[in-house]
């Protein structure tokens, strides 16, 4: 399930080392991850300062991406000029104009732009709330960077540099692992809750069937004046 | 022995630009950053600057660049389009694709050595129309709507002196192109004028537990059952319900692939192929024009089409030949 | 009033009427109708024309015998060179009536001569405008998906009379393929003429049951009645010349003497989405491209 990457798709784009150090820094609280994210941000700034440009047309491009089985949240402000990442516990109150929620195996294929745009939305594995033409606007500028920040982003990690080295490098093969254990681990934490909700899905669904017959028979012209 | 088709091929970012120019394309074709394209999606596309270097990386290596400037200028407004033919011209691309008459006889007026296609967005199907634009604006090359089989591009062929280009990959539209408001009316977005067709913007996915729904602004489009493969909510390929009866009444989630009927396109006399897909990314984009590239030579050996092992670019969607074998319709 | 003289026009019939129905629908058009220009040919499907054919002139005769001015119609979509052919014996008889073209090939074909351009050829600004005006096109049917603003631009540059869709269902694509005849199991070539069986369009709904649009043969159509009744007033004062009521089985006279007398201040927009209402039955109304909304939407301001 994680396929190398093919040959000419280039080397690897910034954004997965910076979350794969966040797996190594699980344990820590974000107050201590911060200024290793914020050291990697601004590495990929000064080195690729066009990487945003293309969400420039959004007004706040905020995005809250919510790696399910990390335990943290990160809050990426995409802004042209001075983006920021911060690990927060929750993501509360951060003003995103869209989540994107999933494994985080998933969302590095995503923010790799090994998900196709089309494809993107056919995952049953992510989970896209609020503006979906930001996320593609994401997917689409990630996808555009041709860029090797590896080593660069790991550095930034200081005294997580190690781990976060020795994690990407044997990355695929761990995480293809490690992916599943957390798969199954997180489909035991929330099969619960989820199997609630898909039962009251389908109870509204039909409630909402019944409601779009009446509606149907009672659909007039149009809505009254004001 | 037949002639070499030309592969032109889709670059939604420089990235893919790359991608494109290494693995074997003949031309690129890309659009400006804003409503002047019809693959005027969020994140994609290129800015004055990108452009330059895609034109200086694609022509060291003895492949075009094509700008698409091919969405109707909306009355009132006609600036954007105007410098995107200004840019077009004085950054030196090869040829400008258009649509809209009125940009065709701007283009043909301001800038009569920048050479100019027309796109398949005119949905010029007939050799009268064909022949009117390339007598009025000088066109010198037409891309084909979807909609004609292999036999009517022969017959067409014969009865036109400009060259044609079509398309053999990626998606496929079923109603004549350019003349299709279905995405404004649910959505408001316009393909002929904001370039984009069912956007992103206004598609919602709900799960329902026991379904997936894909909604377009305020209609559902399709549902899935839990294993079926889900596809974008394009109106056109979208599941609904006539009389009774629930079925994909346009065209199936399916997507284009011509690559057996290369030979016959060749003897059609077709100039070019054209891969769709701006909007995909450059793993994509390396993929199909490799794959293409080496279909393309092989035909042009006299040897069959290859197999093209391109299952997985569509995620376990169909694929057609469609309009090309007339038992479409 | 910048324009007291608007018109009322009666759009081509879009739908696959029997033939005997199609005659006295434009008979009965010709004698109570108060609108001023009437169009009359096929637009859609070439296939349906020649049942049509025995009763053109008729038609014609009674139309100008009734004061209406009559433009002939055209095929939107031109793909086969019979298709072309029947567009130049059309051309070449038209005996001083205008032609409206609905493809490119039909605006080449008429250039020199007067003529009109339908709202299925792309006119989307006013350098198009202007370059079809040059070379003949006296009026010019807009697309339908045009908001306020555009045609507003489009009007004020005097270059040909702009004629609006005001009223019926919008006809939203056109394609190679037949969607009747895909409904039916059955191929476009022996199509059976099962378009016929909904002189209104075939309804297709949503999976949740929402009636959404409808199917014309190889056309597209919205489910929703576009309405330009509370328009009007505005797009005469831009300059809007031609208003076009699209012909349905609802009675249209009574359509056209809606709109008639809103031009002429006899009835309020109230009133007339009213009346109208209850000629048009269930279908919703929409009004949203005008108000640059999606076009399903009906804006009430």
């Amino acid at each position: 399930m994680f396929s190398p990457p093919s040959s000419s798709s280039g080397p690897r784009p910034p954004l997965s080392p910076i979350l794969i150090g966040g797996l190594v820094a699980r344990p820590l609280p974000p107050s201590l991850l911060q200024p290793a994210l914020s050291a990697a941000m601004a590495t990929v700034n000064r080195r690729h300062p066009g990487l945003f440009e293309r969400l420039s047309n959004l007004d706040t491009p905020v995005f809250l991406i919510d790696p399910v089985d990390l335990g943290l949240v990160f809050v990426l402000h995409a802004d042209a000029e001075r983006p920021t990442l911060t690990a927060r516990r929750t993501g509360e109150g951060c003003g995103a104009v869209a989540t994107i929620r999933g494994p985080l195996l998933k969302l590095l294929e995503l923010l790799e732009g090994r998900t196709d745009g089309d494809a993107l939305f056919f995952s049953r594995d992510l989970v896209i709330e609020g503006d979906t033409g930001a996320v593609v606007a994401l997917r689409n500028a990630v996808d555009g960077t041709e860029i090797d920040l590896l080593n660069e982003v790991a550095g930034a990690f200081g005294p997580l540099a190690g781990p976060v080295r020795g994690v990407a490098r044997f990355g695929q093969r761990i995480f293809a692992r490690m992916a599943e254990d957390m798969e199954i681990l997180h489909g035991a934490l929330v099969s619960t809750t989820q199997r609630r909700v898909e039962a009251q899905g389908v109870k509204l669904r039909d409630l909402d069937a019944k409601v779009a017959e009446l509606g149907k028979s009672a659909r007039r012209q149009r809505t009254p004046k004001s | 022995m037949t002639h070499k088709l030309e592969l032109v091929c889709p670059a939604g970012t420089p990235a893919s630009l790359h991608a494109a120019v290494d693995n074997g394309a003949d031309a690129v074709y890309l659009g400006f950053r804003d409503e002047t394209n019809a693959r005027n999606f969020p994140g994609l596309n290129f800015n004055r600057k990108e452009l330059e270097d895609g034109l200086a990386y694609a022509h060291a290596r003895d492949c075009q660049v094509f700008l698409a400037i091919n969405t109707f200028p909306e009355a009132g407004n006609p600036s954007p389009w105007h410098k995107a033919v200004d840019d077009a011209a004085a950054l030196g691309v090869d040829c400008v694709i258009l649509a809209d008459i009125g940009l065709c006889h701007y283009a043909a007026e301001k800038h009569p050595d920048l050479r100019r296609h027309l796109s398949v967005q005119a949905s010029a199907s007939n050799p009268d129309s064909i022949n009117f634009y390339v007598d009025a604006f000088d066109i010198r090359r037409v891309v084909l709507p979807r909609v004609l089989s292999v036999q009517e591009i022969a017959a067409l062929n014969k009865q036109i002196a400009v060259e044609t280009e079509v398309f053999v990959f990626g998606g496929l539209c079923v109603m004549a192109e350019g003349r299709c408001q279905l995405s404004s009316y649910a959505t408001g977005e316009s393909p002929n004028m904001n370039g984009v067709c069912s956007p992103a913007a206004h598609v919602r996915y709900v799960d329902e537990g026991d379904r997936m729904v894909s909604r377009l602004g305020d209609f559902t489009i399709n549902a899935f059952a839990q294993n079926e493969p889900a596809g974008y909510p394009t109106l056109c390929k979208g599941r609904f319900v006539t009389e009774g009866k629930t079925e994909y009444l346009f065209e199936e989630p399916t997507s284009l692939n011509a690559a057996a009927m290369l030979p016959e396109l060749a003897e059609a006399g077709v100039t070019a192929l054209k891969i769709e897909g701006r909007q995909r990314g450059k793993a994509y984009v390396a993929q199909v024009v490799s794959a293409f590239r080496r279909a393309v030579d092989a035909v042009a050996e006299g040897k069959a089409s290859p197999a093209l092992n391109l299952e997985n670019i569509t995620e376990g969607q169909a694929k057609t030949s469609g309009a090309y074998d007339k038992s479409w319709r | 009033m910048s324009n007291d003289n608007a018109k009322l026009t009666l759009g081509p019939v879009l739908f696959n009427w029997q033939a005997e129905t199609w005659r006295d629908f434009y008979f009965r058009i010709a004698d109570e109708a108060d609108v001023d220009v009437v169009y009359v040919g096929e637009a859609v499907c070439s296939k349906r024309a020649p049942f049509h054919a025995p009763y053109v002139a008729d038609v014609v005769e009674r139309l100008m015998d009734g004061g209406k001015e009559v433009v002939l119609s055209t095929l939107a979509l031109i793909m086969s060179s019979r298709e072309m052919e029947e567009l130049r014996a059309t051309a070449e008889g038209a005996d001083g009536m205008l032609v409206e073209a609905n493809d490119v090939a039909a605006c080449a074909l008429l250039a020199g001569k007067p003529h009109v351009v339908g709202p299925f050829v792309n006119v989307y600004n006013e350098g198009t405008l202007r370059y079809f005006a040059e070379r003949g096109a006296t009026r010019v049917c807009l697309p339908v998906e045009l908001r306020r603003d555009a045609i507003h631009a489009m009007a004020g540059t005097k270059a040909a009379d702009i004629e609006v869709f005001a009223f019926g269902r919008l006809p939203l694509a056109i394609s190679a393929r037949c969607y009747h005849a895909r409904h039916h199991g059955l191929h476009k070539d022996s199509c059976q003429f099962v378009c016929d069986k909904d002189p209104d369009g075939l309804e297709l709904d949503t999976l949740d049951n929402e009636a959404f649009l409808t199917v014309n043969g190889v056309q597209t159509m919205s489910y929703t009645y576009q309405t330009l009744a509370a328009e009007l007033a505005e797009m005469r004062d831009m300059g809007v010349t031609h208003f076009r009521l699209s012909p349905h089985t609802c009675d249209m006279v009574a359509v056209a003497k809606v709109f008639r007398d809103v031009l002429n201040g006899k009835t309020d927009v109230e009133g007339a989405d009213d009346a109208l209402a209850g000629l048009v039955g269930d279908a919703p109304f929409s009004n949203g491209y005008y108000h640059g909304a999606k076009g399903v939407e009906f804006v009430t301001e």
